[in-house]
């Protein structure tokens, strides 16, 4: 997982550059560098932040043309030699993603008298391009080391001897070029250079793009010139930009009132008892057959996969499976044509989740992906694409984009079960009318932060959190468990509660906090029985339950109520409350909320 | 030129809708009152600006973000008690950045068009500018007295009638205001005071002018007095309609009609503009909506629902039969079928032991409140945030937050 950066254009490179890798810290941040080319290669790395690179860059860097990288260490640990760009003599490289074969060809390269100084998958490229190009331009150098080069890589290359020139490439990374006017970017994500332009050209797998000064032309691996669609980005990159809040996580926790809205704009019939998606062409017989469904994802996405089996399941009657994308590639699944695959993917780049959609497609099956990202890969690996339109999320921690997973999950299981004439329209109808009221209910949840904040602060100090749940409050409880653990480290679990007695409950000491999920609804006796259980043991309870739980109280230490509203949709109004948990936490203990330690926010590596 | 609005305040005589958002974000023809500040801002060139926020800032900062959607870029400064209004000026001042020109200073509760300020840009001169503007009367607001353009005096809410130019808040400051804002003692209200500091300079005889605008300065001191604003600004509303807004064919529109993306007026839906209606709603079928009416984003209308002359905020569910003329629906109310928010000619309104006349007035509801059916809210009444209103009950009093009616 790293971020490219490409430009050549009219302005000072460096400068140019060093905003664009600004907007790709999100992408990983333990190592930058930047090259520069004016008749002569200057090239600037160290191992930290975008911040850190900045304080190693002389005032000013004269040249108009350049490359930048900010890494995220997946072969060799971050430091000034593995950092990006790699160079050859004359050649630089950038490069997002992994080099399968670079051993065999490292080993190739050394034959002929190359010698490797960092410990990268990088430095091949570098080496590769190099060794073509004592024959042939650096355009031609590049497609014949692209036959060579097995794995997954977005590049971006210069050369000394091909002035003006900046030649990218992609298979299986994300890449995207910029036209601006007389200047032209191309990076791993357009969010990079969006305060530039926002006209976009998404490359394909296997096609290489030429930048010059004077124009952009894209090709595909046998040097034929390709026409390519140019598209336009609406969403703002000072959108992405943190307006006031202390972090952005704080930020997009707020923003859900109105992204959850952007979810279903549009979407909800409520007279009908229906939900439109029309994004989806599958036929009514399609839906009929659907024997299975199998969701595939990994992380948050994953956690909303999961709520999305009790929703199929409940709501259109089909029985779902969820699966980690990264088992499921290496598994050996049953599936046929009437399997329909769900893969959920925040940035619709993840690496494992794309490798098993593409698995899937030998079985002829449909394909649904659920992502944020218009136009991003598992947009052209799915048949059908159901975008949240949470709009950029920077916090690396997934908010916004996790409760717009779940919207998109229940006009999909609605959807779906409206069509097999499972769910009757009445139930519908429910679900939709309270669909309607959650960004209202999830304004009340957030005016209650100030007390959220006071209970955060008061556990902060421990070690361990286990946070439990049952139904549809299992998935929120698993989700708020990965939330606190990813960014205020604090060792935490979530279990489906009734697994207590099978384990955990050996774990529990006096004053362990248990954040128990107990909103009402079928399984509302059986928890406050788990809840028993706990307490008995010494624990601390923390309650997520109803506004107006009177019962609750007798149990629970500590209750933060959410807004009563369908069973079924509560689980999104006790994330929200969680995420705060989370946050407030993380704040307490001082830690890097928007950046937490070793995680970086899409993982395009496996 | 760069400005500074402040925003930080709560608004309490607009309670019960500032319990929950601060006075600056409540909306009025579907803008929350601030935006039409920073557009006027924004029209006059102005794109530099410090907000100062405190109270309820999330929301705020929600909204505008970092002012790209608005055309300006803001930088937020955070107030976090509220000690009076040179306090706020001098905690934003060093967010202008460098630079030693002037700036502007407003209130965020007020709303203006863009000729009210730029006749106090072109002409200010001397250390401080002051805007003011005529009024019948004055009674609760700050005058100025002033002489050849120079002010001679600042006064507090008088009880005599002094003069009919009362201050509009709106200032234009030198970067040397800081040295004043210091020496600025503490008022009787135990605040900072920018009116104090002025009167200081008046006496120290420093150059503090003043322009006088008669264009749009609007104050809503009261809830209630949102519904006027709203219409005004209404009048000037023009038809629109989104593309992908969805028109039943036998609806009827006439008037000047604004129409969100997303919206859906069903079969038989009557509307008279001036009408705003926001994104995502669903109207209909068979309802009336008369003028002066704006209806926020994700408002529900069930049948033969009758609205006039109201504000109904966002998320806000009416359900069939239901009437509401001259009333304000707080955000995300509910409202159960055959629902009555009552209109009345002269009403009293109590507030703060005080009773208020009101030409015309119907119901005022804070956010987050739930009304069975067959409810009858009587006007004048104001009902606090959350409250549930059990079926065939009446609301004859105000209601303080949270309560039940049974």
């Amino acid at each position: 997982m790293c971020g490219i950066v490409g430009y050549v254009g009219k302005a000072g490179a460096s400068s140019v550059i060093m905003d664009c890798l600004r907007r790709l810290e999100y992408r990983g941040y333990d190592s930058a560098g930047l090259s520069v080319l004016n008749g002569d290669l200057q090239t600037y790395k160290t191992a930290g932040s975008i911040d850190e690179l900045n304080k190693v860059l002389p005032a000013e860097i004269e040249g108009n043309v350049g490359i930048g990288h900010t890494r995220w260490a997946t072969h060799g640990i971050p430091n000034d030699v593995n950092a990006h760009p790699h160079c050859s003599s004359d050649i630089v490289v950038v490069h997002n993603g992994i080099i399968e074969n670079y051993l065999k060809l490292q080993e190739w390269l050394e034959d002929k008298g190359y010698e490797f100084v960092s410990d990268t998958d990088t430095e091949v490229i570098a080496h590769l391009v190099h060794f073509y190009s004592n024959s042939l331009d650096l355009f031609e150098a590049v497609r014949k080391s692209m036959a060579v080069l097995e794995g997954s890589y977005a590049i971006a290359v210069m050369s000394k001897n091909d002035p003006d020139t900046l030649i990218a490439a992609r298979k299986d990374s994300p890449l995207i070029v910029g036209l601006g006017e007389n200047e032209f970017f191309t990076s791993s994500d357009a969010t990079a250079f969006m305060s530039h332009t926002r006209n976009v050209v998404f490359v394909d797998d296997r096609e290489l793009v030429k930048l010059t000064p004077e124009k952009v032309e894209f090709y595909d691996m046998e040097g034929q010139l390709l026409e390519k669609q140019v598209s336009t980005i609406d969403w703002d990159v000072e959108m992405a930009e943190k307006s006031g809040y202390a972090h952005f996580m704080l930020k997009e926790i707020h923003e859900q009132t109105r992204s959850l809205q952007k979810t279903f704009a549009g979407k909800l019939s409520e007279l009908e008892g229906n939900v439109q998606l029309p994004e989806l062409k599958l036929t009514d017989e399609q839906i009929r057959n659907i024997g299975r469904v199998e969701m595939i994802a990994c992380g948050t996405s994953w956690n909303a996969g999961l709520f999305g089996k009790y929703l199929l399941e409940g709501l259109a009657g089909i029985h779902t499976d969820v699966s980690a994308a990264s088992e499921f590639r290496y598994r050996d699944p049953v599936m046929d044509c009437n399997t329909l695959t769900i893969a959920i993917t925040q940035s619709g780049e993840t690496a494992d989740t794309l490798a098993a959609i593409r698995n899937v497609a030998q079985y002829e099956s449909s394909t649904i992906a659920i992502t944020n990202v218009v136009g991003s890969t598992i947009t052209r690996e799915a048949d059908n694409v159901v975008y949240t339109h949470a709009g950029p999320e920077i916090g690396v921690a997934a908010t916004k984009t996790f409760t717009a997973q779940l919207i998109a999950l229940y006009l999909l299981a609605v959807h779906l079960g409206r069509r097999r004439n499972y769910l009757l329209p009445d139930e519908a109808k429910a679900i939709i009318k309270n669909l309607k009221e959650l960004p209202g209910n999830v304004q009340q949840v957030l005016n209650q932060r100030d007390i959220i904040r006071k209970y955060a602060a008061r556990y902060a100090a421990n070690r361990d959190y286990y946070f439990i749940g049952r139904g549809l409050n299992y998935p929120a409880a698993l989700e708020a468990a990965l939330k606190l653990k990813e960014i205020s480290y604090i060792h935490a679990e979530g279990y489906a509660a009734g697994e207590l007695k099978h384990g955990p409950l050996a774990l529990l000491e006096n004053g362990t906090p248990v954040v128990a999920i107990v909103t009402k609804g079928r399984t509302y006796e059986k928890m406050l029985s788990n809840i028993k259980e706990v307490k008995a043991r010494g624990a601390e309870v923390i309650a997520v339950a109803d506004a107006g739980d009177r019962e609750i109280g007798k149990y629970a230490d500590i209750v933060i109520p959410v807004p009563v509203t369908n069973p079924l949709l509560s689980p999104v109004l006790s994330s929200v409350a969680l995420q705060l948990f989370a946050y407030y936490t993380a704040l307490e203990k001082g830690c890097e909320i928007d950046k937490p330690r070793n995680l970086a926010k899409s993982v395009t590596v496996e | 030129m760069k400005a500074i609005v402040l925003a930080a305040g709560e608004g309490v005589r607009c309670t019960p809708l500032t319990n929950t958002r601060s006075k600056v974000m409540l909306p009025v023809a579907n803008r929350p009152i601030l935006e039409y500040v920073i557009s006027a801002l924004v029209d006059n060139g102005i794109e530099d600006l410090v907000l100062v926020v405190g109270y309820e800032k999330e929301k705020v900062m929600n909204y505008f973000g970092d002012g790209n959607d608005f055309g300006a870029r803001i930088t937020y400064v955070d107030q976090t008690s509220q000690l009076g209004t040179a306090h706020a000026i001098g905690l934003a001042i060093p967010a202008l950045g460098d630079g030693n020109g002037s700036f502007l200073v407003l209130n965020g509760d007020n709303i203006i068009e863009k000729e009210t300020i730029s006749k106090l840009i072109a002409n200010h001169a001397g250390d401080a500018t002051v805007l003011t503007t005529p009024r019948e009367k004055v009674c609760g607001y700050g005058v100025v007295m002033s002489a050849a353009g120079k002010v001679k005096g600042i006064f507090e809410k008088p009880k005599r009638q002094i003069s009919h130019m009362i201050n509009t808040g709106i200032y234009i400051f030198n970067r040397d205001i800081v040295a004043e804002i210091e020496n600025t003692e503490i008022s009787g209200r135990g605040e900072y005071e920018i009116t104090h500091t002025l009167q200081n300079m008046v006496k120290g005889n420093r150059d503090v002018r003043v322009t006088v605008t008669k264009n749009l300065w609007m104050d809503s001191v009261y809830a209630w007095g949102l519904l006027d604003t709203n219409a005004r600004l209404l009048a000037s509303c023009e038809s629109a309609i989104e593309d992908t807004a969805t028109i039943d064919d036998t609806a009827t529109l006439t008037g000047n009609v604004e129409i969100g993306g997303n919206t859906v007026i069903r079969a038989g839906s009557y509307i008279v503009g001036p009408v705003k209606i926001g994104d995502n709603c669903d109207i209909g079928p068979q309802v009336t909506i008369l003028p002066s009416t704006s209806i926020g984003n994700n408002v529900s209308l069930g049948p033969f629902s009758y609205i006039q002359d109201s504000i109904l905020m966002d998320n806000v569910r009416v359900e069939s039969h239901s009437h509401i003329s001259e009333s304000i629906i707080g955000f995300n109310c509910n409202l159960g079928p055959y629902s009555i928010c009552e209109a009345d000619n002269d009403v009293n309104i109590e507030i703060d032991n005080e009773l208020v006349p009101v030409e015309k007035s119907g119901v005022v509801i804070g956010d987050d409140c739930k009304f069975g059916s067959r409810t009858l809210t009587e006007a004048g009444n104001l009902v606090g945030n959350n409250c549930t209103v059990r079926s065939g009950t009446k609301v004859d009093r105000h209601l303080p937050a949270n309560s039940t009616v049974l």
